[in-house]
């Protein structure tokens, strides 16, 4: 077992964390599938409205690469197909027919083995047109630029990450204690796609079984987000170099393909969690994929003007009462939408009111906060204070990193390292940037400009 | 506080896009977030945000300046008592010091708001609160009797060539209050190089500061050392030019003729170490830059013997204690945008410093005062240097890539 030691980073101490009990799941009459989760695709819809599907089956393709199609995340009508400008797909609703989901076909049921002992006798196309073939092939996303990972690709190594250090997010330990036989099914169909390592990264003293098994080099991490993050994980065991392409799965995501694996059948059912200080009483529930906020936020949130967040608070989408959870999101945070405008703010001598990395209130940090949207403070020209320095730990230099991106120069950007970081890598170099510059929006523009120009 | 907030309110409307106002936005909103902080909420990136902002850090720079001042206008007058010889009590002394910094003061703010706004609403950028610390700054530096007309020049030009020609705020490559001090040292040298400039007396009155004892002794001064049979070293000048007490102690607490702020260690340390606690100024350069002082003064000492020069004879202690270089090194060399951006960076840049403040001091007896201009110099180098700390992370990639 390899051990990584993450000094540069912070924890944020944000008031509404989930209570540790799952509550059952609420009502999920709708779930939305929105091709708008997944970057640089040009979807084409293989069904129309009113059109009655079964889980798992195809609901759209992409253009760009044909074999890669999107299933259905439930049973039942396509109850409404939802559009944004120039004819731009924004959401497929479906509304969920729970009794239809408990049927399932026999070719649905095809499974890739029969038993957990018969692995040797499959070989990456194998587990690859399994995975196209069931229309399962969005759960696996790639390093760089973090999107659907492409089916002909030979990922250098495949990593998950089952320590989520991101502020309030799920806790895998918690969620996923019972699914030992699915996480390891799928983490030993997964070791198939690539030649080289599968790296799962764990919290110390966490997943201890997984080190029992040979197919899988567990990296356990310690220290402050963004410490397990999977681009920081990898900039410290295996970087990603110019055309590297490394393969990457959800946590939460891994107990529903090893059910794939090993019984054929597409459960979408995963473990969120309802947290933040606007939250009423933070808990995890059973949930599934791209289910409808409304029915866990109505009625647990402190006031009207909130922001429902599906996702973490620093990388999540802003979202509504009438939104859906993401593709990959596990999490909904819920925060008050401030407009309050303190007198001389920069005057403040600091106590519970505040929060800042810097040691600049007295007293602040103690007590978990309540974060509202403020951005506490006006957009400045960027001053080199070393604030992000702070809580970034890879081996980039940002500063110049960003700089290459604002001058548009490719060979630096690839040069700087622009492969190894994602917006969530440099979430909280936003975060505590005194200037108020989204370093995560600048890293994505060198990402785009990049993928753009290949 | 609402009527206040909606009379604000109100006038901002007028600044708004397509009001006749709009080209004044940037200096309405600086203003407006004076009173209330602001009500922008996060639309993209991390929802949430640290309360730091720029406004804050550079209030923080100030109020860390905020000793130096008073020290500066008590000092003053002190010295003044000290020439007439009238005696007088601190608050007489600070009341008539005070009486000379805040002309200065004033000045220079009406000067460096003048340049940024303008600026800020000719380019359209944001006002950076960092014009404040530049102003701030200023002051500092000057001796107390400079005139306000040069002042106000000085502070123009180190606004405008130092800082805005570049683009501002974070685009700079010189500080901008060094550039100012620089302006005036070049352009009116007689007010503020000499020794009948750094106390303020009667007419001709000499307040030579420590630095210039040694750069250039007095053939008085060497005769009487030779007749006591003392050799020509910077603490036996030390001892006995000047009617000032330039014992170590003394050096440190700063009673002593000199610029506005420099002349107490005590104050400037102290805000060192308030600047670094709050994680806004770097301590890797003011650690660093002591280190190349103390190194090369050091090295200096050594050679002492074999020269005439009694700058070489000055200890590392003494180098550190006087003149300007504490607070050179405090205050304007790790200011974050002119000096270097990465850590490595950080101690190349800060040890250069110390060096260069040394060998300017000694080798050049015309320019006593070396922080000024090895600031300046490693402004110029700083994004040299960071260009290579750079460069090996690159080579690096490189190599791994290969």
């Amino acid at each position: 077992m390899l051990k990584i030691k993450v000094k540069k980073g912070h924890n944020i101490n944000i008031a509404g964390v989930a209570s540790r009990e799952i509550l059952a799941p609420q009502k999920n009459d709708s779930v939305s599938l929105s091709p708008e989760n997944f970057r640089y695709i040009k979807p084409k819809l293989l069904v129309k409205e009113n059109d009655v599907v079964k889980l798992g089956d195809p609901i759209f393709f992409d253009k760009l690469c044909p074999e890669v199609k999107w299933p259905a995340i439930a049973s039942g009508k396509i109850s409404k197909i939802v559009y944004g400008e120039r004819r731009s797909i924004k959401e497929i609703i479906f509304n969920v027919d729970t009794s239809l989901e408990s049927e399932h076909s026999s070719s649905q049921q095809k499974k890739l083995y029969n038993t957990r002992g018969e692995f040797d006798t499959t070989n990456k196309d194998d587990v690859v047109n399994y995975l196209l073939e069931k229309n399962m092939w969005p759960f696996i996303t790639q390093r760089p630029f973090n999107k659907v990972a492409n089916p002909s690709d030979n990922p250098k190594s495949i990593i998950v990450s089952l320590a989520n250090t991101a502020p309030l997010s799920v806790d895998y330990n918690f969620t996923l204690s019972s699914n030992k036989d699915t996480i390891v099914s799928a983490l030993a169909n997964l070791k198939k796609l690539t030649a080289g390592k599968l790296f799962v990264a764990v919290n110390p003293g966490e997943f201890d079984y997984l080190s029992d098994l040979d197919f899988v080099d567990v990296i356990q991490v310690e220290g402050p987000h963004p410490a397990g993050n999977v681009g920081v994980v990898l900039n410290h065991i295996s970087p990603i170099n110019s055309k590297d392409v490394v393969w990457t799965v959800q946590g939460h995501h891994l107990p529903i393909l090893g059910k794939l694996f090993s019984d054929g059948l597409f459960d979408p059912s995963i473990t969120i969690n309802l947290s933040g200080p606007a939250v009423n009483d933070p808990s995890y529930f059973k949930s599934r994929i791209g289910a409808s906020l409304e029915s866990y936020c109505k009625g647990n949130v402190s006031s009207n003007q909130v922001r429902i967040i599906s996702g973490d608070v620093l990388t999540g989408k802003q979202s509504t009462m009438n939104g859906y959870l993401g593709f990959y999101h596990s999490s909904i945070s819920v925060i008050e939408e401030s407009f309050d405008r303190s007198f001389i703010g920069w005057f403040h001598p600091g106590g519970s009111s505040r929060y800042s990395v810097f040691n600049a209130y007295l007293g602040s940090n103690k007590a978990p906060y309540k974060f509202t949207t403020l951005q506490n403070g006006s957009h400045r020209a960027f001053v080199p204070i070393g604030a992000w320095e702070k809580v970034f730990p890879m081996n980039i230099y940002i500063n110049a990193l960003l700089r290459s991106i604002e001058a548009n120069d490719f060979e630096e950007m690839e040069q700087l390292g622009i492969y190894e970081c994602d917006e969530e890598d440099v979430a909280l170099c936003s975060f505590v940037c005194p200037s108020k510059t989204d370093v995560g929006e600048i890293i994505r523009k060198g990402l785009d400009t990049i993928y753009f120009d290949q | 506080m609402n009527f206040l907030k909606k009379i604000l309110a109100e006038s901002g409307k007028l600044f708004e896009e397509g009001k006749p106002l709009s080209w004044a936005f940037p200096i309405w909103e600086a203003t407006d977030t004076i009173f209330f902080s602001t009500e922008k909420q996060t639309d993209s990136g991390p929802h949430i945000r640290d309360n730091m902002d720029i406004k804050r850090t550079m209030f923080f720079v100030v109020i860390a300046l905020i000793p130096c001042y008073l020290f500066g206008a008590y000092n003053i007058g002190y010295l003044h008592s000290a020439a007439t010889g009238v005696s007088s009590s601190v608050v007489s002394d600070f009341i008539l010091g005070m009486s000379y910094v805040t002309p200065i003061l004033i000045t220079t703010f009406v000067a460096g708001a003048i340049c940024e706004l303008s600026f800020a609403v000719i380019r359209k950028h944001e006002v950076n609160e960092g014009f404040l610390v530049t102003c701030a700054l200023i002051p500092l530096t000057m001796p107390p009797d400079i005139p306000l007309w040069q002042l106000f020049i000085g502070t123009c030009f180190g606004i405008i060539i130092g800082k805005e020609i570049f683009g501002g705020v974070g685009t700079n490559v010189f500080n901008p209050a060094l550039t100012a001090r620089a302006f005036i040292y070049f352009a009116f040298p007689t007010k503020i190089s000499g020794d009948k400039v750094w106390a303020v007396g009667p007419d001709g009155y000499s307040g030579a500061t420590a630095l210039s004892i040694p750069a250039n002794p007095t053939t008085d001064i060497i005769a009487k050392l030779n007749e006591k049979d003392l050799g020509i070293t910077a603490a036996n000048l030390f001892d006995n030019t000047t009617q000032f007490d330039f014992s170590t102690l003394n050096l440190f607490w700063g009673l002593i003729p000199g610029s506005i702020g420099e002349t107490n260690k005590l104050l400037i340390l102290l805000g060192a170490i308030f600047l670094i606690y709050c994680g806004i100024a770097s301590w890797r350069i003011m650690v660093s830059s002591v280190l190349g002082l103390v190194l090369t003064a050091g090295l200096f000492n050594l050679l002492a013997d074999h020269s005439t020069n009694a700058m070489l004879t000055i200890t590392p202690l003494q180098h550190i204690l006087i003149g300007s270089f504490l607070f050179g090194t405090v205050f304007m060399a790790s200011e974050p945008v002119t000096s270097t951006h990465t850590n490595k960076g950080r101690w190349i840049y800060g040890f250069m410093i110390g060096v260069l403040t040394v060998i300017i001091r000694s080798v050049n007896p015309a320019y006593p005062e070396g922080v000024m201009l090895a600031i300046l110099i490693m402004n110029m180098f700083a994004p040299l240097i960071d260009y290579y700390v750079i460069k090996s992370n690159i080579n690096m990639r490189l190599l791994r890539n290969a």
